[in-house]
């Protein structure tokens, strides 16, 4: 039987982490990914990421994978694909199936990185093709290249449900509405935003009555849910589509543990079935450790560094460190998760309902209700200021972790300050040469440059644009507000893209003056 | 014993439902009637109702229904779905052939 200082099972963004580490440590470490690329879910991510500089932050998921693999090539970790580990056994043997043969591994430690799976919600119709998880379209679109179908309703307003609507919108794809049964919209208020602002309408407190069509989705039927989460006769509605996406939140894997005879809990905080374990990740089994979605659910970010802190400790279990260095690199990487952890939808706050930003304000009730920030709520936030000449308008409304913002700008006219979550507020004293870096560096593309007084009767609004086929200069189409709703005829003046900006175009357009607060994006004749 | 378990413990009668006839396991082709009426039957636990109707036992090992199963045979138990034991985890966690799994290699050490 082969023998690995560390076998990490799950090549994803924590699995990578662990390996970079505990090799770095000189520990002859193998990970075993039953996929055919490594990287877990981070090549489906298209997006810029959230956090601050620690977190790879206003990076792309790909890109973070990318200096991943490179890093742990680096480091020496083996990387072994379309290798599923099929069992996991006492004293830390593994059994993996590679190509037709099963192969027997025995490691002194094991970290066990498996992720986690897509959950599904029943209703008639539910397993007709075209009704597929939001995780699935995301491997269609971004790894295949194909698209997941032409029109699509989107169940879940968590991250992951807008997130996917986004892509599935850049893919091509009419996403004719997003659902959820819920009251409230559950991911980050800048996600549903531009989500919204391209006109998806927002169904909160609905859910999906049947699916229709014969051998494939043809329709689906959606209605109001009261508190209890029963249907209100009469509030049916029907759409078109071809393709219903759900994205209904995720359960660890934690099959391989449960088999090796971890102790473990089902808490639904965490998603369902978790290993319990310390805060370095090991399980009630000494030498057995856990990172990311497998020991709960969050997201990439905190997945890498759980993957960090698992791969020192096995390093210091096997004797390869000791325990003032352990001390040492683990309260740095905790720093750097709690500050993830920080902000209104910390897995702390998670079910509560929050009325106040950290700063006091209000926060936009129509921003949960309906995937945007009202006329009459805007104003309130310290993002959103008004002077003559070019200037930031910042439509950042939750505290949530993330500030390259602040960075971004060369004159530094962005303040958030020590902590993370702070709404960023603008400094006023300081001119804004307009660069556009700030309205790039926006993960949540909520940053937008506005000039008031850019001629007699017309401002400008510069808006951070994702989309192909980028439309020329000179041509005239239409100005949607936040709700997506036309408002205006719409000259684009510029069109800026920089390496620099990173594949985020800075579209500026022209507006009727009055028209500067409202006009949110832009759509082509 | 743990009361859930309690076979004595009366669960009311089974009531026929307007989606009884929806699929919840798909690789077995399991309905959520047939789920119910097995609890009904007397399968208090994950791993019996498995046992009994292949719930979760096809290609995709549970990765789909294993939650909704939980949550049906919960609710028709009249407990939240974290009191109940989950099923056993063994290998091969993955479904693998016959010809795969008795094809073990001896590594050199």
């Amino acid at each position: 039987m082969k023998r690995y200082d560390l076998i990490i099972v799950g090549a994803g963004p924590s699995g990578l982490s662990a390996g970079i580490e505990a090799a770095k440590k000189g520990l002859k470490v193998v990970v075993f990914d039953e996929n055919a690329k490594p990287g877990g879910q981070l090549f489906k991510q298209i997006h810029k990421f959230f956090g601050s500089k620690e977190h790879k932050a206003k990076i792309r998921g790909f890109r973070i994978g990318e200096e991943l693999l490179q890093e742990a090539n680096d480091a020496g970790v083996e990387v072994v694909l379309n290798a599923t580990v099929t069992g996991m056994y006492q004293d830390k043997e593994i059994i993996v199936r590679i190509s037709d043969e099963m192969h027997h591994y025995k490691g002194d430690a094991i970290i066990i990185a498996t992720g986690a799976s897509e959950n599904m919600v029943t209703f008639p119709g539910w397993t007709l093709p075209g009704v597929i998880g939001a995780g699935a379209a995301q491997t269609m679109m971004n790894l295949h290249g194909v698209k997941p179908g032409n029109k699509i309703l989107m169940l879940g307003s968590g991250n992951v449900g807008l997130v996917v609507s986004f892509q599935l919108m850049q893919c091509g794809c009419d996403v004719v509405a997003l659902v959820d049964a819920a009251p409230k919209v559950g991911g980050y208020g800048v996600h549903a935003a531009k989500v919204a602002r391209t006109g998806v309408p927002f169904y909160l407190s609905h859910t999906i009555v049947k699916a229709e069509g014969e051998d494939h989705v043809t329709g689906v039927t959606i209605a109001e849910v009261d508190e209890k989460f029963q249907f209100i006769p009469g509030t049916e509605k029907h759409f078109d589509v071809d393709t219903i996406c759900l994205a209904v939140g995720l359960s660890p894997m934690s099959q391989l543990l449960k088999m090796a005879g971890c102790v473990m809990e089902d808490n639904p905080k965490k998603g369902g079935q978790v290993p319990i374990c310390d805060e370095y990740g090991e399980t009630s089994i000494p030498g057995v450790f856990v990172a990311g979605d497998v020991s709960g659910i969050e997201e990439a970010s905190s997945a890498m560094i759980e993957g960090r802190i698992a791969g020192v400790a096995a390093a210091k279990y096997l004797g390869y460190m000791d325990e003032t260095e352990l001390k040492g690199k683990v309260t740095e990487l905790e720093h750097a998760l709690e500050s993830l952890r920080q902000g209104m939808f910390a897995p702390k706050n998670r079910g509560k309902a929050i009325e106040e930003t950290e700063e006091g304000i209000a926060i936009s009730k129509n921003l949960l209700k309906h995937g945007f920030v009202a006329d009459d709520e805007i104003e309130r936030f310290p993002g959103v200021t008004h002077k003559a000449g070019i200037h930031p308008v910042m439509e950042c409304t939750q505290n949530i972790p993330c500030n390259p913002c602040q960075d971004a700008c060369p004159k530094h006219c962005i303040k958030i300050g020590e902590k993370i979550t702070s709404l960023p507020a603008v400094d006023e004293s300081v001119d804004c040469i307009g660069c556009g870096m700030c309205v790039a560096s926006c993960s949540g593309q909520a940053i937008f440059l506005v000039d008031e007084t850019y001629e007699e009767g017309y401002a400008t609004v510069t808006l951070p644009y994702e989309f192909l086929p980028l439309p020329e200069k000179g041509e005239k189409g239409t100005a949607l507000d936040r709700s997506g709703k036309e408002v205006c005829e719409a000259e684009i003046v510029d069109i800026k893209t920089s390496k620099a900006f990173d594949k985020t175009n800075l579209l500026t357009m022209k507006v009727p003056a009055d028209m500067v607060m409202k006009a949110r994006f832009y759509k082509r004749a | 014993m743990n009361s859930i378990n309690d076979r004595s413990r009366y669960i009311g009668e089974f009531v026929p439902a307007a989606d009884d006839d929806m699929l919840i396991c798909r690789c077995e082709e399991i309905t959520k009637g047939e789920i119910r009426k097995a609890v009904h039957d007397g399968m208090f636990t994950l791993t019996e109702i498995r046992r009994y109707l292949r719930t979760g036992m096809g290609l995709c090992q549970g990765q789909t229904c294993a939650k909704l199963v939980k949550g049906i045979v919960a609710r028709e138990l009249g407990v939240s779905p974290a009191e109940l034991e989950p099923v056993t985890s063994r290998a091969p966690m993955r479904p693998t052939e016959m010809k795969v799994l008795g094809k073990e290699v001896k590594e050199e050490e």
